[in-house]
């Protein structure tokens, strides 16, 4: 252990109790701190507008579906085109149970938690049943195979009445302990509640990868026979890692059916599974860190292209096309340049980052 | 002498400042209104021309100070890529700016806005004509008659036009969701309420490349008539596929061949450019007035969209009119309310659209909303298609559509 | 009966063009094991380079065709040298995700030009009837759909099998360092590769443009619905790509003709073929031709 307990230019770790630690200094701790309190302070000092809000509760519930694909694809390192399927799963929970006993009863808003719980088991269930076919499946092939379930999904609930065919399922208010949260509160409330679910699954899996459960998923990623002679189970690892990532994305699902107070297929298609993978693979995979810049970076890009082609559309006369063109254009253009010159994501600028303040003002 | 100079120079620099900013605020108020549509991604074949529509309609009436005292009506028009979640942003930020009245576009979107519409109590034009967004509804004002309005009165037609006296056979070939099963439903109930069809068989396409055992399969069922709802490709392959086959009817309800009918969507000039001389004979349901009618209103079409430079495949749309149409709506809210020397509000504009009746060069009929209907133009027009242009046979009035909305 | 002959003559037509279309993403996982998710962007390209040349520049739809192949082999070469060059050896979600922001791009670029969102479609050269055997049609234009698709399917074959440069594309695939230990350019190879299958895309553009009309959303929906259709048949195997093609076809065609409408379903044919999809990966993961890796730890 190093004297200074602030500051530690490396690796000092005399057991392995202390490598197992969520933060390495104090410094750490406080500045993590400091920034959980700036995201749960800053909306009572400043006044935001709905639109604002919504796409900071959007963002969030991103975060949390993009945990479960990061831990997928960069920790166990199978790959999935069908994780929006998976928040449909959870969404469509939310909203098979208002169907059943109508979008106002008392389960539905008042015992939202335990709904929103629920989801995510449901989401666990059909990852684990998706996953499958993982056990035989490799690569390319797996991709596809999760491509499939994304389609049937997608066609069966189209096709199922029982889900109003892809239209819009409604889902009632939710209430708080001072009653029921209008609309004025509404964004606000669910940013609250998002942001507490997405503290408290960042730190599930922090803690996760620091077991054996979690470490057993980056020896299957690694070289699933080689875990096997280690004596690990990958078979039964890698339908475990599809259900663990079913159960972020259902959780995700139900807090998207919540926020938007009703359930609709088309916020769960194959562009939204792709969509997924770009805001994990900008991210950073197999990285923490990465979970939450991704979403963050591809929202907001797709927010400043929308004012850009605004913009543009004031000075252009052939004007909305070459706007709304630009969209696909950057969010393809930020994917492939990533891909090309910075595979390992923005996660590894903030490692870079890092690395440098740490033995700042010495180098080697 | 230097400094006199520049005195009145600076005096004058600032008089004109002043004026330049002050000048717009004397030259009328602004009223906002939003609109988000599909100008990429699916439906953008309707949806581009239709927002066209509607930026050349608000730029002429600011042109030509169409409100009066140079008011002046600011409407941004949004790309929502047909995503409900993005639609759902642009209105929340909307909201924000304090918009008016909304035009919205999809039936999906529209649907998964409906609580909040009645929430904030706001005003909406949708340009999807789904009749499950005016049931329940009291804030959405539909343009023209509904899909479903579409079908039954094609399924009238078809009774009151079939030769013969056995009761007609008709097919369903609809969209796989439920912007194509809704009219179906409202149909059936049409049936059960005695309309004389017999609805042989329902077809929900794919994306198929080819027909022919579907198109045999109806032949041999005895089938005559296929009312379609859906877009426009899927049509088009079938219609080309029945072509070839040598199936499609020449006459209206020729015997043991099959006669295409279609609704809002499956029409216009979008179909001939997709299926050429397939389309030939294919009976159209719209409410909209098209250019190919060469009256009147189809010049005032021509003339807006010359001065704004569109191309003719834009121009001679029925979506391009369709834009119009909603953004003609909006504009006479605003000025009947003004006229009516209310206060610029939502609750004002609302008031004023329940009673709101206007000629619109666009439509197949007057605009009537009464505080009891939401529906615009009621009056729908049959169009065939001949020689590569669809031809208005008939205005034609649903009788049936009222008693399924009453049975409702 | 007959109506049974037709459902397998319309399978048989659809299948050989998904097996065109399918043929691409065949050619471009064979030598360069990417998996092409732009591959739909692409046959959209074709079949819009095909109408401009044809209609707004008035050249016979023939010439039309061959340059819109032409130019999309040059197009789809010059993608691989730009992007994908620089991937070789990374891991396999990169590639995958490099074609799909590929996809994205081509689709804002498409978006750009009148195409991206109105509907057109190709000047009929081809008589409108159908031709009729035994109460089972099939139209001129599926004919010559299915004619060119064989053609050029048994030209991609002889190439293989035969040509030196197909025998190296050969070598490639089967092992890299080998292939380059004996002289073969790897990088000309992958750049060939993809230009082959830019230019095959551009046919299927062509024909499936002729049967549906030209609708951005639906050409470009082939490039995901021919995935199917490549696992099945084994992502290596242009023979795989034929008979799995074949095979869809007639799965969608006969759930169409014989489920839709029966025990209250519809619309199964867009599915029917990923279920089989799947129900056939879990006994022959590597589809029905697909090379069996073995892997060492």
């Amino acid at each position: 252990m190093s004297q200074n307990r602030w500051l530690a230019t490396g690796n000092f770790f005399t057991s392995y109790k202390q490598e197992q630690r969520t933060f390495f200094t104090h410094l750490d701790r406080t500045i993590f701190t400091c920034f959980l309190v700036l995201l749960f302070g800053w909306p009572l000092v400043f006044e935001i507008s709905n639109k604002y809000m919504l796409v900071l509760d959007n963002i969030l519930i991103a975060i949390v579906a993009v945990m479960g694909l990061n831990l997928l694809l960069g920790f166990a390192g199978l790959i999935s085109i069908g994780h929006a399927a998976f928040v449909g799963i959870g969404a469509y929970t939310v909203a098979s149970v208002c169907q059943v006993i109508g979008e106002n009863h008392v389960i539905v808003t008042h015992f939202w938690p335990v709904l929103i719980v629920c989801a995510g088991i449901m989401g666990a269930i059909f990852g684990a049943f998706v996953g499958l076919p993982a056990l035989r499946l490799k690569h390319l092939y797996l991709a596809i195979a999760t491509l499939s379930f994304q389609m049937i999904f997608e066609w069966f609930i189209q096709f199922m009445s029982f889900f109003n065919q892809g239209q819009t399922i409604y889902v009632g208010r939710a209430h708080w302990f001072t009653g029921q949260v209008g609309r004025s509160e509404h964004y606000l409330f669910w940013y609250y509640i998002i942001l507490i679910i997405v503290v408290v699954l960042g730190f599930g899996v922090r803690n996760l990868l620091k077991t054996k459960y979690g470490r057993c998923l980056v020896a299957v990623r690694d070289n699933d026979r080689a875990a096997d002679a280690m004596g690990m189970n990958p078979g039964l690892t890698k339908v475990y890692a599809f259900a663990l990532a079913g159960f972020f994305a259902g959780v995700a699902g139900a807090l998207h059916a919540y926020l938007y107070r009703g359930v609709g297929f088309d916020s769960f298609t194959l562009h939204h599974s792709v969509a997924y993978l770009a805001m994990a693979i900008v991210g950073g995979l197999g990285t923490l860190n990465g979970i939450f810049w991704g979403p963050v970076a591809i929202k907001y890009l797709d927010l400043q292209v929308e004012q850009f082609s605004e913009l543009a559309g004031h000075y252009l006369t052939y004007a909305p096309n070459v706007a709304t063109a630009l969209k696909p254009l950057s969010f393809g253009l930020v994917i492939v340049l990533f891909l090309m010159y910075e595979p390992r994501g923005i996660a590894n600028w903030w490692r870079i980052v890092k690395s440098y303040t740490k033995l700042w003002p010495f180098r080697y | 002498m230097k400094s006199k100079t520049a005195l009145i120079f600076n005096a004058l620099l600032v008089i004109v400042f002043v004026f330049a900013f002050t000048l717009p605020a004397f030259a009328g108020k602004t009223y906002k209104l939003g609109m988000s549509l599909a100008i990429t991604g699916p439906t953008s074949d309707a949806g581009n021309p239709y927002a066209k529509g509607s930026e050349d309609w608000f730029k002429f009436v600011n042109e030509t100070d169409y409100l009066g005292d140079g008011d002046k009506i600011d409407c941004p028009i949004r790309d929502d890529q047909y995503k409900n979640d993005i639609t759902k942003r642009f209105f929340e930020e909307f909201l924000d700016d304090e918009i008016l009245i909304f035009l919205s576009y999809a039936t999906g979107g529209n649907l998964a806005l409906k609580r909040d519409f009645e929430e904030v109590q706001i005003p909406v034009i949708p340009a999807s004509y789904h009749e499950g967004l005016i049931v329940d509804a009291n804030y959405t004002f539909m343009p023209v008659a509904t899909y479903s309005e579409n079908a039954v009165s094609l399924a009238e037609y078809v009774v009151d036009k079939h030769k013969g006296t056995d009761t007609p056979k008709v097919a369903f070939f609809i969209h796989p969701s439920a912007f194509g099963r809704g009219p179906l439903e409202d149909t059936q109930k049409a049936v059960s309420l005695g309309l004389g069809i017999d609805i042989v068989e329902v077809v929900e396409h794919g994306t198929d490349l080819d027909n022919t055992a579907m198109l045999q399969r109806l032949e041999s069922k005895g089938v005559q008539y296929v009312i379609c709802h859906t877009v426009q490709t899927p049509v088009a392959t079938m219609l080309t596929d029945a072509q070839r086959l040598g199936v499609t009817a020449t006459s209206f309800g020729e015997k043991g061949k099959l006669t295409f009918l279609g609704a809002h969507y499956t029409g216009g000039s979008d179909l001939i450019a997709l299926a050429g001389t397939a389309t030939e004979g294919f009976i159209w349901a719209d409410s909209y007035n098209l250019t190919s009618e060469n009256n009147e209103g189809a010049k005032k079409q021509l003339e807006l969209a010359e001065r704004y430079g569109r191309d003719d495949k834009a121009a001679n749309s029925h979506n391009y009119g369709a834009g119009i149409l909603a953004a003609q709506i909006a504009t006479e809210a605003i000025k009947e309310t003004k006229k009516a020397g209310l206060k610029m509000t939502r609750e004002n504009i609302y008031k004023t659209m329940q009673t709101l009746n206007f000629e619109s060069f666009a439509a197949a009929g007057p605009v009537t909303y009464s505080p009891t209907e939401r529906i615009g133009v009621d009056v729908q027009n049959i169009y065939v298609a001949q020689d590569g242009v669809f031809k208005k046979i008939q205005s034609f009035e649903s009788q049936y559509i009222q008693k399924v909305r009453a049975s409702r | 009966m007959s109506y049974f002959f037709q459902i397998v003559v319309s399978g048989i037509v659809v299948g050989s063009i998904y097996a065109l279309a399918a043929l691409g993403l065949v050619l471009v996982y064979k030598s360069s094991r990417v998996a092409n998710f732009a591959h739909g962007q692409i046959i959209a390209a074709g079949a819009f380079i095909t109408f401009f040349l044809t209609v707004r520049l008035g050249v016979p739809i023939f010439f039309s065709f061959l340059a819109s192949m032409l130019i999309t082999f040059f197009l789809a070469m010059s993608v691989e040298r730009i992007f994908l060059r620089r991937l070789i050896g990374e891991p396999i979600i990169s590639v995958i995700m490099v074609t799909i922001g590929l996809a994205s791009i081509f689709d804002g670029l498409i978006y750009l030009t009148p195409f991206g969102s109105e509907n057109f479609s190709f000047p009929t050269f081809l008589p409108t009837e159908s031709i009729v055997v035994g109460g089972v049609s099939i139209s001129w234009t599926q004919l010559v759909g299915v004619i060119i698709t064989f053609v050029l399917i048994g030209c991609f074959s002889w190439f293989f099998k035969k040509s030196t440069v197909g025998i190296s594309m050969r070598a490639v695939s089967d092992d890299q360092f080998g292939a380059m230990s004996v002289g073969i350019s790897v990088p000309r190879v992958f750049a060939l590769a993809w230009a082959t299958a830019g230019l095959s895309a551009a046919a299927a553009g062509c024909i499936i443009g002729n049967i549906t009309g030209l609708n951005f959303e639906t050409l470009h929906a082939f490039g995901i619905v021919v995935f199917p259709v490549v696992i099945l048949g084994g992502l290596d195997s242009i023979l795989g790509a034929v008979v799995a093609g074949i095979i869809m076809g007639l799965i969608q065609q006969f759930a169409s003709g014989y489920l839709d409408g029966n025990f209250g379903l519809n619309g199964t044919g867009d599915v029917m073929p990923y279920i089989i999809l799947l129900i056939i990966l879990l006994f022959k993961p590597h589809g029905l031709f697909g090379i069996h890796e073995i892997e060492r730890v």
